[in-house]
């Protein structure tokens, strides 16, 4: 468990567009993220009041999210504005999705899993960015990180270059090779699987195209060599259990 | 009478399939409901001289009648869609649609034999079911953030195709079986885009959003 209040990333920001939601787990919590039509990104408890359905199985309407169960609605603030079922209820305010702290900083969407923010920034502020993706493993984060200090990534710049691995945080890696640089968030999902969010450092003109198809063919090569590698592989299967209406 | 006849089972993904690209192509079509459970009407004397494998769908069409999804898309594309949309002539982008097209058959069995097991079964999905769909989607996935690299916004060239279409339900429906979509943020966003076509249509497990 990630103790201290901390910034832990739970998707790319280029992952979740205008409208769009998402669920995401961390530590085994259940989160939605999700994305207003103005565009300002939102984590919050991926839990209906109502029936606790996931809020993620649901859509969005301009700066409203609506649960795919019953159609409540939520306004930015978790606060129930609207159901369907009672259209002219005044909602009482006691009806309330928990929102999390949520930040976007180099490609990433961040959150605290609690309304509080913590006292450090987000480590490893970069002027340019370039979206590369996410990647789920079947591995813990601790192992991830055995592998990664060792790696070799082949560089897209230049070749021929040292890896250095360095732990910016216990959720912010990065893997450099030459002026080539990974920028990863890492969400412990569970004991045994782990979502890496994974950014170029360096602006679109030298990475687009090209230079994400190389970085991103590595680290599936990556996820393969782990859970190949992996203790105790899948049997302890990563999914969660369907919602039955 | 409509002029093609769809032998259909409303919960069944393979006929959804059918009636997707049928109601894309904005023809005239009616659905001869067969009741495939608990009845298994398809495996019965009328349907069996339609269909000797016993299996939906099978769709008329006039004197013609054909079996199989993907013979099923395959004739309708060719058939009713003169742009070439659904089936690229371009003999490479073809033989990529023939390739999504034989994935969708062979790759996304388990994913069809999962919902089966979770839909009607009584003793839940098997483990190595679960585990081949996933990897299916897994697949699926890495194809599509490669393809986003290169601005591609659908499986095969610069538009839908039946490659598109014959992955969509599998995905789209794994809820069904246990299996979420936080993990595949390529296909999410793909499957979104196939929401917004025009004439797009759902059935159940795939909500229709108020």
């Amino acid at each position: 468990m990630t103790a201290p209040t901390v910034w832990i990333p739970v998707a790319l920001s280029s992952e979740i567009e205008a409208g769009a939601s998402a669920g995401a787990v961390v530590d085994g919590k259940e989160v939605v993220v999700w994305r207003d039509t103005s565009g300002k990104a939102h984590a919050w408890e991926d839990r209906c009041p109502h029936r606790g359905m996931r809020m993620s199985f649901g859509f969005v309407r301009g700066d409203h999210i609506a649960c795919l169960y019953h159609g409540w609605q939520y306004d930015t603030a978790g606060q129930c504005q609207y159901i369907p079922a009672h259209p002219d209820l005044d909602v009482p305010q006691t009806i309330k999705v928990p929102t999390y702290a949520t930040k976007e900083a180099n490609g990433v969407i961040w959150s605290t899993l609690s309304e509080e923010v913590p006292d450090e920034a987000i480590p490893g502020e970069t002027d340019q960015v370039t979206a590369l993706r996410s990647l789920y493993i079947d591995c813990p984060a601790a192992l991830i990180r055995e592998a990664l200090e060792t790696a070799s990534l082949p560089g897209f710049s230049a070749s021929e270059e040292e890896t250095d691995f360095a732990a910016l945080a216990d959720t912010v890696w990065t893997l450099t090779t030459g002026e080539d640089q990974l920028y990863i968030g890492v969400q412990p999902v569970n004991p045994s699987q782990t979502a890496l969010h994974v950014v170029i450092a360096g602006p679109e003109a030298t990475y687009a195209g090209a230079g994400q198809a190389h970085f991103s063919t590595w680290l599936e090569t990556l996820r393969r060599s782990l859970e190949d590698g992996a203790p105790e592989k899948a049997a302890s299967a990563p999914m969660t259990t369907a919602e039955v209406a | 009478m409509a002029a093609i006849t769809l032998y259909d089972y409303e919960l069944d993904e393979h006929c959804y399939r059918v009636r997707l690209l049928l109601t894309m192509l904005g023809l005239e079509w009616a659905p001869h409901a067969i009741d495939m459970v608990p009845g298994e009407e398809e495996k019965q004397p009328p349907m069996l001289a339609l269909n000797p494998l016993g299996r939906l769908p099978v769709m008329r069409d006039g004197d013609l009648v054909l079996h199989g999804t993907e013979a099923l898309l395959a004739y309708l594309a060719r058939a009713y869609d003169g742009a070439n949309t659904w089936l690229p002539k371009d003999a490479a982008d073809f033989g990529r649609v023939m390739m999504w097209l034989n994935f969708s058959t062979l790759d996304l069995q388990p994913a069809s034999q999962a919902r089966v097991q979770a839909l009607f079964g009584t003793t839940g999905v098997d483990a190595p079911l679960k585990e081949a769909s996933r990897n299916a989607f897994r697949i699926m996935d890495d194809h599509m953030t490669k393809r986003g690299y290169e601005h591609g916004e659908w499986f095969v060239g610069d538009h839908v195709t039946l490659a598109d279409l014959a992955l969509f339900p599998s995905f789209a429906l794994s809820r069904d079986f246990g299996i979420d979509h936080d993990e595949f943020p390529a296909l999410r966003r793909w499957i979104r885009r196939f929401r917004n076509l025009e004439n797009f249509t759902t059935m159940p497990g795939i909500p229709d959003y108020h």
